[in-house]
C-alpha cells in the first residue's frame, strides 16, 4: 500500500491524511481515477481536477464517459470519436480565469475504443475484418459489463503513455461494483483468453487449430448437453469468435498487465467520490476496501453536494420566536398555512437533513482515518461551465 | 390508472444509478399488495436491497415474504443457471456433468451475456408460472432493473440472443421474454430520474432508446421532487429580514433553489416525453426504512 507522507509541520499524533490538501494528495500523480458510484458527480469532480490542475500551471486531460451534456456543449467538446479537445482559451476568458497550462478533455467513444484495439492487436487487416465483421464480437464490444471499465484504462494507458500530459484525470464508468471496475480486464481476458472455454468448445474448433492438448478435453457429452441448454448456434457462434482471435491473447493480456502496473504504481491516484447519503456512502466504503484488497490507498475523498447548516446563523427555530421574528422585521405572517410555519417547516427539515448528512460523513471519515477528506457544500445550481467548475474548486482549498 | 398500471403482469422499473430504482419498486410492490395483488419483487443488481427496507433480512435466492402479500427474491447468475438448467435439463446427473465439469463451469461464467439471459430467464419463469387451474402464481412481478446502460442491455438480452439462436430451450423462453416485453397489455417499463441534468438527459435518451426497441412506456417516476412553498417577495423579504431571520431566510432560500430545479426539469421532461409524469416528493427522513417507503408508496397513488 502507498503511503501518504506526513506534511512537514503536522503535528506528530496527526493521522497521514489529515491536514493534507488536494494538491498535496495528488501531487506527482499522473493519472487521477475519480471512482464511485453513479450520480455522485464524479463526472464534475473530474473536470475540475483537471481545470484545477491546467490553472496551476499543467497540461490536463479530462477523459469523460459520459458528460452532462450542457458541461460538454459549453466546454466545446465533440460527441464521437475520441478526439482530445483543447479547451478554448477563450472560454476561460470568460469566465474569468488564466489558466497557466492547459485543459484538454475527451468523450470516450466505447465503440471506437475496442475496434481501434482489435486492429493494432490483429496480426493482419484480414483477421481484424473478421473479428470486427462478428456478431458475437459487435454485442460484445458495447455491451459486455465490464467492456467500458476495460476500454477506460485501454485509454488511459494510450494517452498516458504518449506523454503530451502532465495529469490525465479519468471519470471513471458508474459501475455498481467496485470489483468490476478493478477487474474489469480480467473478465474480458477470461473470455479472450479461456482455455477452458476452448477446451469446451473444443470438438467444435478445427482440430490443431489451437494447439491445445485434446487429452484435456471432456467428452463431447459436455458440449451436447451445454448445447441442450444454449442452443447449438449460440455456441457455434463463440467458437467462431474465438477463432478469429486466435494469436492475439497474448498482445491483450500484456497490454492488460501494463494498465494494472500503471494503476497500482505510485503515478496513479484514486479519488473516491461521493454523495452525503447514506446508500453513496456505504457503497464509497465498499469501493475504499476493494482498493485497499488490491493494495491500492485512496488518495482522497471528496463529499459532493453537501447542505449547508442555515442554524450556523443561530436566530430562532421554532415557531413563537419565528412568529415574533416576523413581527418585529415588520414581514406580514400571511398565506395557508401561514409563512411562520412554513419557515418553520423548512428550518427543521433542512436540520434534520444537514444533522443525517454529518452524521453519514462522520462515518466515512472514521472508516477511512487517514485518507484526506474534503467537502464540496450543495450549490444553488447545477455546474454546467468552467466559472462553475472553479466554484468547486475554491470549494477544494487553494485558489 | 395505478389500477392500470399495477394490473400489469410485469412492471420493470430502469433509470440512471442511484435515481432510486429499488426504492421506486418496493413502493410499487407495496401499493399493488395493498390492492390484494400477491406481488414478487425481483431485483437482478449486484446488491440486494429491498428487504431491508422492510426491516428484513436479505431474501437471498429464496422467495421471501417481507409484508403481506408482498414478497422478494434476489435473482443471482449463478443460481439462476443451476435452476434454469436443471428445469432443462430434468436429470441431476446430466446437469453435474455438463455444469460442474470444471471446465464447463469456468465457460458459463466467462461466456458474454450467458449470466443476463438466466437471470432474465428467471424473472420470466417467475412471471408467467401458473398454478393449478391456469392461475397465475404471481398477480404482479415488479423488476427492479439495472442501471441505465446495463438496464437497456439487460432487457434487449432476449432480442440479441434470439438473433444469435434460434433453437434449444433458453431460445424457447427468451421467445416468451420477448413476447411479454413487448406486450402493453402485460407488461410496463417505468423510468425513474431526478431533478438534476445528467439523470433528466439520460432518461430522456433511455425513453428513446426503450421506444426504439419497443418496449411499452410507463411512466416516469421524477424522484427527489421538492415543490415550491414560498413566493419570490417571500424569499426576498425574509432573507433581507434582518439578523433575527437569517438562518428562516437561508432555509427558504435553498428551499426555493431546490424547487426551482425541480421545476425546470419536470417541465423539461414534460415536454420531451409523452409519458406520465409522477413527482415522489424529497424526502426529509432519518432513516430509510418502511415508513419511506410508504410515503413513497402513497404518492404513487395519489399522482397515478
Amino acid at each position: 500500500m502507498r503511503d501518504d507522507r506526513i506534511p512537514e509541520g503536522a503535528p506528530q499524533d496527526s493521522l497521514p491524511g489529515e491536514g493534507v490538501g488536494l494538491d498535496q494528495a495528488l501531487q506527482g500523480r499522473r493519472v487521477v481515477c475519480c471512482v464511485g458510484s453513479g450520480g455522485v458527480g464524479k463526472t464534475t469532480t473530474a473536470a475540475a481536477l483537471a481545470l484545477r490542475a491546467a490553472m496551476d500551471g499543467k497540461r490536463a486531460l479530462v477523459l469523460t464517459i459520459d458528460p452532462a451534456r450542457r458541461l460538454a456543449n459549453s466546454l466545446g467538446l465533440k460527441e464521437m470519436g475520441n478526439e482530445e479537445t483543447r479547451i478554448s482559451p477563450s472560454l476561460f476568458e470568460k469566465a474569468g480565469l488564466t489558466p497557466r497550462g492547459e485543459m484538454w478533455a475527451m468523450m470516450l467513444d466505447l465503440k471506437h475504443t475496442w475496434d481501434d484495439l482489435v486492429r493494432r492487436q490483429a496480426g493482419s487487416a484480414q483477421q481484424a475484418q473478421a473479428i470486427l465483421d462478428n456478431q458475437l464480437y459487435q454485442t460484445l464490444s458495447t455491451a459486455m459489463a465490464g467492456s467500458l471499465e476495460y476500454m477506460a484504462m485501454e485509454k488511459v494507458y494510450e494517452v498516458y503513455n504518449s506523454g503530451r500530459y502532465d495529469v490525465v484525470v479519468l471519470d471513471t464508468p458508474p459501475t455498481s461494483n467496485a470489483l468490476d471496475f478493478l477487474h474489469a480486464s480480467d473478465r474480458i481476458l477470461d473470455v479472450l483468453d479461456n482455455n477452458a472455454m476452448r477446451i469446451v468448445l473444443g470438438p467444435m474448433l478445427r482440430a490443431g487449430k489451437f494447439g491445445f492438448k485434446l487429452l484435456a478435453a471432456p467428452s463431447g457429452l459436455v458440449l451436447r448437453t451445454l448445447a441442450r441448454f444454449t442452443g447449438s448456434d449460440f455456441l457455434r457462434d463463440l467458437a467462431g469468435f474465438m477463432m478469429a482471435f486466435e494469436g492475439m491473447y497474448e498482445g491483450f493480456k500484456d497490454r492488460a498487465a501494463k494498465v494494472k502496473t500503471l494503476l497500482m504504481s505510485r503515478n496513479a491516484a484514486f479519488v473516491l467520490v461521493t454523495g452525503p447519503n447514506a446508500l453513496t456512502i456505504q457503497e464509497a466504503v465498499f469501493f475504499h476496501e476493494a482498493l485497499q484488497k488490491d493494495g491500492i490507498g485512496t488518495a482522497a475523498v471528496i463529499v459532493n453536494r453537501v447542505q449547508r447548516d442555515p442554524r450556523r446563523h443561530g436566530g430562532p427555530d421554532n415557531l413563537p420566536a419565528l412568529k415574533e421574528a416576523l413581527q418585529l422585521a415588520q414581514i406580514k405572517d400571511e398565506g395557508a398555512p401561514p409563512l411562520s410555519e412554513r419557515l418553520c417547516q423548512t428550518l427543521t427539515e433542512q436540520a434534520a437533513l444537514v444533522d443525517l448528512e454529518q452524521r453519514e460523513i462522520e462515518r466515512l471519515r472514521e472508516r477511512l482515518r487517514g485518507v484526506p477528506l474534503f467537502v464540496v457544500p450543495r450549490l444553488r445550481k447545477d455546474v454546467h461551465d468552467l466559472a462553475g467548475l472553479w466554484q468547486i474548486d475554491r470549494t477544494l482549498g487553494g485558489e | 390508472m395505478a389500477d392500470a398500471l399495477l394490473d400489469r403482469r410485469l412492471v420493470v422499473v430502469t433509470g440512471k444509478g442511484g435515481t432510486g430504482k429499488s426504492t421506486l419498486s418496493a413502493a410499487l410492490a407495496l401499493a399493488a399488495s395493498r390492492r390484494g395483488k400477491k406481488t414478487l419483487v425481483c431485483e437482478v443488481t449486484v446488491k440486494e436491497r429491498v428487504a431491508d427496507f422492510f426491516g428484513r433480512p436479505p431474501s437471498g435466492t429464496q422467495i421471501r415474504e417481507l409484508s403481506p402479500n408482498l414478497y422478494s427474491v434476489h435473482v443471482r447468475p449463478r443460481e439462476a443457471m443451476r435452476e434454469y438448467a436443471l428445469m432443462t435439463l430434468k436429470y441431476e446427473t446430466l446437469y453435474k456433468i455438463a455444469f460442474e465439469n470444471p471446465a464447463a463451469r469456468y465457460f458459463l461464467t466467462a461466456a458474454p451475456s450467458l449470466a443476463e439471459i438466466v437471470m432474465l430467464g428467471k424473472v420470466w419463469w417467475h412471471a408467467s408460472q401458473e398454478m393449478e387451474r391456469g392461475r397465475l402464481r404471481w398477480d404482479l412481478v415488479v423488476l427492479d432493473a439495472p442501471a441505465t446502460g446495463h438496464g437497456l442491455t439487460f432487457l434487449t438480452v432476449p432480442e440479441v440472443f434470439l438473433r444469435l439462436v434460434q433453437d434449444g430451450p433458453l431460445a424457447r423462453d427468451m421467445r416468451g421474454m420477448q413476447a411479454l416485453l413487448a406486450d402493453p397489455q402485460r407488461c410496463s417499463v417505468g423510468v425513474v430520474t431526478l431533478p438534476e441534468e445528467m439523470p433528466a438527459n439520460e432518461a430522456v435518451d433511455l425513453d428513446r432508446a426503450l421506444r426504439g426497441h419497443g418496449f411499452p412506456a410507463g411512466p416516469l417516476f421524477l424522484n427527489g421532487y421538492v415543490a415550491s412553498r414560498f413566493s419570490q417577495p417571500e424569499v426576498l423579504a425574509t432573507t433581507r429580514g434582518g439578523p433575527l431571520l437569517v438562518a428562516a431566510g437561508e432555509a427558504a432560500d435553498n428551499h426555493e433553489a431546490r424547487a426551482a430545479l425541480s421545476t425546470h426539469y419536470q417541465q423539461v421532461l414534460r415536454e420531451a416525453l409523452p409519458r406520465p409524469l409522477v413527482p415522489v416528493p424529497f424526502l426529509y427522513e432519518r432513516t430509510f426504512g418502511v415508513h419511506a417507503i410508504e410515503k413513497v408508496a402513497h404518492a404513487i397513488e395519489g399522482a397515478l
